[in-house]
């Protein structure tokens, strides 16, 4: 590591300066971490530094070199910009600046300025944090777009927490030890089954096929390059993510908690990469609350970041939002989607239908699990479900745990999944054939000719 | 002779002379990455010059540029060094040959002349002159973890240990940037050391600039009529909006084509340098550029 000739050559002088901009710096540092900033010490050492290297005059200079130092994704940046303008306020403003305790200015500034502790952030950045809410508030009636600049940022609005609310939370982050251990059997189940998908990296093993000519020729040196050993390579293999959407509004809320349950276990496992999102009329992400090893806390917490709860379904604005801001970051190695959804939709059945098709491209597989889909005579009627229909891959009864575990054999895919797929292996495992139904196809069947997987049938 | 970059302005000036427009916080970025021999991570959409800026970086600084583009299945044998084992092979038939094959030679045959050197191992190394070289390490988010992980090694501490050698540590550290579009979050252990700066799209008063200062000749009028287009079709619902670079080839297009100004047919007849997806051209041609015009029109 390199010495900044700046800081090493200051003399004594300015060590003793060097010191108060280390204290404001580590403080700055302490109010960004209570907004929810992953900021360490060394980032608030290098940002003292970079205080004694910049003119610290300029004020958008010093906030430039500060969102260097601190901000590690985009959607840091408008929490680092509020911090920012909260903290190095004007000095009439800060009449604290030179006073002791400077440690414990952070915390003191925005009580002093009493802005009103309606908004906390929340969401899935900041669920890393404990859980202190009542940290520095952020106002975040900000701009229109913030939502744009800040995905993660879940805004909390002080009437997202009316009575009827509230019971709807505790009613469904309550859950019966059976139900929990349901969920937990269907992922042990899922787990050893899932997708494979050849990755690009190899490894040494006695049944490849491809020769490892480097590995062989290290060996071989002793002998003078007399090949008396042969070395084998093949493509290592990983589960292929999953990126599951459940639909969390009105119509859905008897499911949903079956349903999240079976996120949660899955998001849990270690074994595949699961990327979570709920939607009733917007997406949230949810993937890092569910990460949480309280698994009751972690939907209490799914809960509180969503603002739309048991509300009216916007498919196609959701889908939408997810191909435009999170389909290249989450489905780049060809994942898996699980939509969760019972179709019913208020919004425009073409955009459910447009963004459908363009999810269905981004993915390796489109898997829906419909929960009204088990009952009896059940035919895709609503007319988002129609408009979605024709592009998925799999469509799936959900709601219990039979037809979840019927999900298993869907998401093993390519893996002898031929076999599986059959009568046998639905009778097998599948205890109600009926969980599982297939339709004559839409009148207007729009397939992707290359694509041979496309709206295949399940039995 | 090359202008010191020791301060904000200094980069910013360096750079403009080099065509590459950037703004102050990229500037106090590229700033700090030097001061505090930090590497810096850029994000951005794709065609917003995270790379250029590497480019443009190691030209102005007059080092060596040494690219390093990442991908799936990227290894060590491939980013850092590899035994070039034929010459082993030969090295030793050789000494067979002439009867000299002891148990001294073999050892010999690792030695520094049979290390094929790649470009991190380069870039640890440094040039002739002693500069440190700007080392690039494009599109790390197509990189698996797995190298990802090694990465972090190399970027704290600025050594490669090779079994057979011993470890190799950078005299000078290289200036490092990182790029990355976004198609997977880059690991936060490797955020941590390094800076970070979003690139978004820049103003239209910029994006005139840098059309200016990237196509010359091109007349005042067609710049700012196709940077107002584009700046319009950003707003748009596409799959992918268009950007710097497409600005750029635009208006080499337009110039290549002899257009004067854009009317609906030049845009419905070059809507493929700007809009790379068949759904967003359908979305977009006749009407809808029309309105657009219109509007850029009025708004002039």
């Amino acid at each position: 590591m390199s010495h900044d000739p700046a800081i090493v050559a200051s003399g004594p002088r300015e060590a003793v300066d060097g010191h108060r901009v280390l204290q404001r710096a580590v403080g700055f540092g302490r109010a960004l971490r209570k907004a929810g900033l992953a900021v360490d010490l060394s980032s608030e050492i290098d940002f003292a530094r970079a205080l004694g290297i910049v003119d610290i005059g300029d004020r958008e200079l010093v906030r430039a070199a500060g969102a260097a130092v601190f901000t590690r994704r985009r959607d840091d940046r408008p929490v680092y910009d509020r911090v920012f303008d909260h903290y190095w306020r004007r000095p009439s403003l800060q009449p604290n600046l030179e006073g002791p305790g400077a440690e414990q200015r952070p915390e003191a500034v925005p009580a002093d300025q009493g802005v009103p502790q309606e908004a906390p952030l929340s969401g899935d950045e900041r669920s890393d944090l404990p859980d202190d809410r009542g940290g520095m508030p952020i106002p975040t009636d900000g701009d229109a777009d913030e939502d744009e600049l800040a995905p993660d940022v879940v805004t909390i609005s002080p009437d997202a927490y009316s009575h009827s609310e509230t019971i709807r939370h505790r009613d469904f982050d309550r859950m019966t030890a059976q139900e929990l251990r349901d969920a937990e059997r269907l992922v042990d189940l899922l787990e050893p089954r899932l997708e494979l998908r050849r990755t690009r990296r190899y490894e040494l093993h006695r049944h490849g096929r491809r020769l490892a000519s480097r590995q062989m020729f290290r060996r071989n040196l002793a002998t003078g390059g007399e090949v008396l050993e042969w070395v084998w390579r093949r493509h290592v293999r990983r589960p292929r993510p999953l990126v599951v959407l459940c639909d969390i509004s009105g119509s859905m809320e008897r499911h949903s908690r079956l349903l999240l349950r079976f996120i949660q276990a899955l998001s849990a496992s270690s074994a595949v990469k699961t990327e979570s999102f709920v939607f009733g009329t917007r997406l949230t992400r949810v993937t890092r609350i569910m990460k949480d090893r309280n698994r009751d806390r972690a939907l209490a917490k799914v809960a509180d970041a969503v603002t739309d709860w048991a509300g009216g379904t916007r498919i196609g604005e959701s889908f939408r939002d997810f191909n435009h801001r999170w389909a290249r970051r989450t489905l780049r190695t060809s994942g898996v989607v699980i939509v969760v959804s019972d179709g019913w939709d208020r919004g425009d059945p073409r955009l459910v239908e447009l963004e459908t098709a363009r999810l269905r491209r981004n993915c390796h597989r489109l898997v829906w699990l419909n929960p009204l889909a088990g009952t009896p005579g059940y035919q895709p009627l609503a007319a988002g479900m129609r408009a979605a229909y024709p592009y998925i891959d799999d469509f799936l009864a959900a709601g219990t745990v039979a037809s979840l575990e019927r999900l298993g054999e869907i998401l093993a895919g390519g893996r002898g999944a031929d076999t599986r797929r059959g009568s046998e292996a639905a009778a097998h495992v599948a205890p109600s054939p009926d969980a599982i139904r297939t339709f004559a196809p839409p009148p207007k069947v729009v397939r992707t000719p290359q694509d041979p997987f496309a709206a295949r049938p399940l039995e | 002779m090359l202008p010191a970059l020791t301060s904000t302005d200094a980069i910013t000036e360096a750079f403009r002379e080099l065509g590459y427009i950037a703004d102050r916080s990229i500037a106090t970025a590229v700033f700090l990455g030097l001061q505090l021999g930090r590497p810096l991570l850029l994000e951005g959409e794709a065609g917003v010059g995270k790379t250029e800026l590497a480019k443009v970086l190691a030209s102005s600084l007059g080092t060596r540029l040494i690219r390093l583009q990442c991908y799936e299945g990227l290894d060590v044998n491939t980013a850092v060094y590899e035994w070039n084992y034929p010459r082993q092979m030969l090295e030793i038939r050789l000494l067979e040959a002439r009867g000299q094959a002891d148990h001294a030679t073999a050892h010999n045959i690792f030695g520094a002349e049979f290390l094929i050197k790649r470009p991190l191992l380069q870039a640890l190394e440094g040039g002739a002159d002693g500069e440190p070289p700007v080392l690039l390490i494009d599109e790390i988010d197509r990189a698996d973890e797995e190298f990802e992980a090694y990465l972090l090694e190399i970027l704290s501490d600025f050594q490669v240990t090779v079994p057979e050698i011993g470890t190799i540590r950078a005299e000078r550290p290289p200036r490092v940037i990182l790029t990355s579009n976004r198609t997977r979050e880059v690991h936060d252990a490797l955020k941590r050391r390094c800076l970070y700066h979003w690139i978004d799209y820049p103003s239209a008063a910029k994006e005139f600039e840098i059309v200016q200062a990237r196509v010359p000749g091109a007349p005042e009028m067609l710049a700012r009529a196709v940077v107002a287009f584009i700046h319009r079709l950003r707003e748009a619902d596409l799959t992918k909006v268009p950007g710097i670079a497409e600005t750029l080839d635009w208006a080499a297009a337009l110039m290549a084509l002899g257009a004067a100004e854009l009317t609906p047919e030049v845009v419905d007849e070059t809507l493929g340098v700007v809009l790379k997806y068949e759904e967003d051209i359908r979305q977009v041609r006749g009407e809808t550029v029309k309105a657009y015009l219109a509007e850029a029109a009025a708004g002039r």
